[in-house]
């Protein structure tokens, strides 16, 4: 496809007549960096030198009244063993749980819609997809105590239940499943507008041939539609899993006693648990899990759809 | 493929643009992070470092102040009148502003210059100020009716000799609870046992406060750094940890709507429930609980700081610390303001706690590096 492209971009170049004598213009090379510049410094001063910094503390003593003591002649990776402390094990398998199961259940949320705003959507697709990303308009802090308010003893939902005579005194707020609601809930349009992109340039006549091919509904679904739009899906987990596996605010405000994740652990350590190295050295060990998890799903998974 | 001119929301997720190439990008973002590794060798090495200065301010006896006070309180924490008879006292214009959490207010601090002249932290937020070099020694010189203090409040072990602070309110950390359903009698710290509570209680979401809470049961020095103790108290909260529903600071709703029955509390929050749902009761445990206490303190770099010491003093006043009590409902510091105290408020063993009571009420006192002590054990019964 892209070789078709390139091949046809030549040939009408060598097709023109030479063109004029120009004034002399930057090379394009230049041109092309000038554009990424601003870009790259707001990079450079909010992603790559905090992350550099936390690097740092990573490998610093702690104190209570100065947080971090870094010194380059005492590197101190002791925060890297007691980070890989066992004790820390159940959140940490708790908070990929919660993401997985919540990813799991933004796929099965977001698939169907997506497909239908693109297949049926006709032309009031753009109004769908901003009421999919109206939500976002409000503070994700206002959401969930939103959802508080639904999920509590004499809250919504209870009400509801209560009145179709289900019993009004069920217990949903600090629970797992208030936790992976609330995940879910808040990173679904991640899942949505990927998936829609992909699914909206979908080729459907592809769909159709497979069925004059003799193929039924499901096996369409699984061999035809769901890896042609496999791009739209892979970002779609990784923009929903990641965000979800070093999450705290929802856990903080749905959650209860048991149902700390990892990245309320992390939040800990700079607050009551006064150990800024440590915290440092939990977010860079998850980082480079999750980068590498990433790497290692992207080659087995979607090489082509990056 | 569909038209790519048409313009579609979701095409700002489109990962398989033509235009694209993970190579060009890899290189850039290298490009880069060396970059930003570069830049960040220079200045890291200086990292916690922070600027240890002098902690006597600096004078500016002949410059005479501008007539104006910035000062920064709680909601709801002033009466009516207290800010216009100290500027018909004073000619000193003051501009009020509010604030609803000690984190908030030292996220403020540490941040920058805020032009505030008072700020009303509470006790242990007040000495993590005093340690980040956020706030200045008081001249008490101009403030003479610091005389009128409760001596409690001369000498507590949060700011000894009122170098830094004068209280403006104080109370208590106990339990608030629901008397209609939590099904006994809650006298103690040992209510979290009970049948009705278990699932539907909370403890603070602040290691000293929640030790405090194990310490007074285990009959231990609630500021205690001894290992014994604190191991015990860990595993006293760890215990209890599985029979409550959350460790939170935030628990004035769900006590409201009755997702909560029992909570460890700051009195003066519960009192403020108490208002709306009468059925929620506060009550001063028997083994001991802490004392907290809102100090007036002046910034470092403050503008005003004599107009501050001033506001200080008026506050200090008899009549003036009594209309504040009366009106807010929390204990005085001040001694000489009780003859104008009003009876309930003074007869109210919850906000004026008889003798007895009194000597198990200690404050907070400041461990300095010990606090890791407590620090550690708390990131282990959190993680439980």
């Amino acid at each position: 496809m892209d070789e078709g492209q390139d091949g046809l971009s030549e040939i009408e170049v060598e097709a023109r007549p030479p063109p004029p004598p120009r004034r002399r213009r930057l090379p394009d090379w230049i041109t092309g960096n000038l554009l990424l510049l601003p870009t790259s410094v707001w990079f450079l001063f909010l992603l790559v030198i905090p992350t550099l910094l936390v690097v740092a503390y990573s490998l610093g003593q702690r104190g209570v009244i100065t947080p971090v003591r870094f010194s380059w002649g005492h590197l101190n990776f002791s925060n890297y063993n007691l980070a890989l402390n066992p004790l820390f094990l159940p959140i940490f398998t708790r908070s990929i749980a919660y993401a997985l199961v919540s990813t799991i259940a933004c796929v099965l949320l977001g698939f169907p819609l997506a497909y239908w705003i693109a297949r049926f959507g006709g032309r009031f697709r753009n109004v769908y997809l901003v009421l999919v990303i109206i939500p976002f308009l409000t503070s994700y802090l206002i959401r969930m105590y939103a959802w508080q308010f639904i999920l509590q003893r004499n809250g919504l939902l209870n009400s509801v239940l209560g009145a179709i005579g289900l019993g009004n005194d069920h217990t949903f707020l600090n629970t797992h499943f208030a936790v992976i609601l609330g995940l879910t809930y808040g990173f679904l349009p991640f899942m949505i507008l990927p998936l829609y992109a992909s699914i909206e340039r979908m080729d459907k006549s592809l769909v159709e041939a497979s069925y004059d091919l003799g193929h039924g509904k499901t096996s369409t679904l699984f061999r035809v539609i769901i890896p042609t739009v496999s791009p739209g899906l892979i970002a779609g987990i990784l923009l929903v899993f990641i965000p979800a596996v070093g999450d705290f605010v929802t856990p903080e405000l749905l959650g209860g006693v048991k149902t700390q994740m990892f990245g309320n652990t992390v939040y800990d350590q700079f607050g009551s648990g006064n150990n800024w190295p440590l915290g440092s050295a939990m977010s860079v060990l998850l980082m480079m899990l999750i980068l590498l998890g990433v790497f290692v799903y992207l080659w087995r998974v979607g090489e082509e759809a990056l | 493929m569909s038209d790519p001119d048409r313009v579609s929301l979701a095409f700002i997720w489109d990962t398989a643009s033509p235009h694209f190439s993970r190579r060009t990008f890899m290189r850039t973002m290298a490009f880069a992070s060396a970059a930003g590794f570069v830049a960040a060798c220079g200045s890291s090495s200086k990292i916690g470092t922070g600027s240890s200065g002098s902690t006597t301010r600096p004078t500016f006896s002949s410059k005479p102040e501008a007539k104006l006070l910035n000062f920064y309180n709680w909601t709801d924490y002033i009466d009516d009148k207290t800010i216009p008879n100290f500027q018909k006292q004073t000619g000193i214009k003051v501009v009020y502003d509010n604030y609803s959490s000690n984190d908030e207010l030292f996220a403020k601090l540490t941040a920058g210059s805020t032009g505030y002249d008072i700020i009303v932290p509470t006790d242990a937020t007040l000495v993590k100020m005093k340690h980040a070099n956020l706030i200045q020694p008081l001249d008490l010189s101009l403030i003479p009716n610091v005389k009128n203090l409760d001596p409690r409040f001369r000498n507590a072990a949060y700011d000894p000799g009122n170098q830094y602070a004068i209280p403006w309110q104080w109370g208590t950390t106990g339990i608030g609870f629901d008397k209609k359903k939590v099904g006994g009698a809650v006298t103690d710290w040992d209510a979290f046992q009970l049948p009705n509570v278990k699932g539907k209680s909370s403890f603070l979401d602040e290691a000293r406060d929640a030790f405090a809470m194990a310490l007074f049961a285990l009959k231990r020095d609630p500021n205690s750094t001894n290992d014994t103790d604190l191991d015990d108290a860990e595993k006293y909260l760890t215990d209890l940890k599985k029979k409550i529903k959350s460790i939170t600071s935030d628990y004035q709703d769900p006590l409201k709507s009755g997702e909560l029955l029992l909570s460890q509390a700051y009195s003066g929050d519960v009192f403020t429930i108490q208002a709306d749902k009468p059925n929620i009761e506060y009550v001063i445990p028997t083994s001991g609980a802490f004392s907290w206490v809102d100090s007036m303190a002046i910034p470092k770099g403050a503008g005003h700081p004599k107009n501050a010491e001033a506001f200080m003093n008026y506050i200090l006043e008899p009549k003036v610390g009594a209309a504040l009590t009366n009106f807010v409902n929390y204990g005085s510091p001040n001694k000489a303001a009780q003859p104008f105290i009003s009876k309930d408020i003074l007869t109210n063993p919850l906000i004026y706690p008889p003798a007895d009571v009194l000597a198990k009420l200690p404050f907070q006192k400041d461990i300095g590096e010990d606090e890791i002590k407590y620090s550690d054990r708390w990131t282990k019964v959190k993680t439980a």
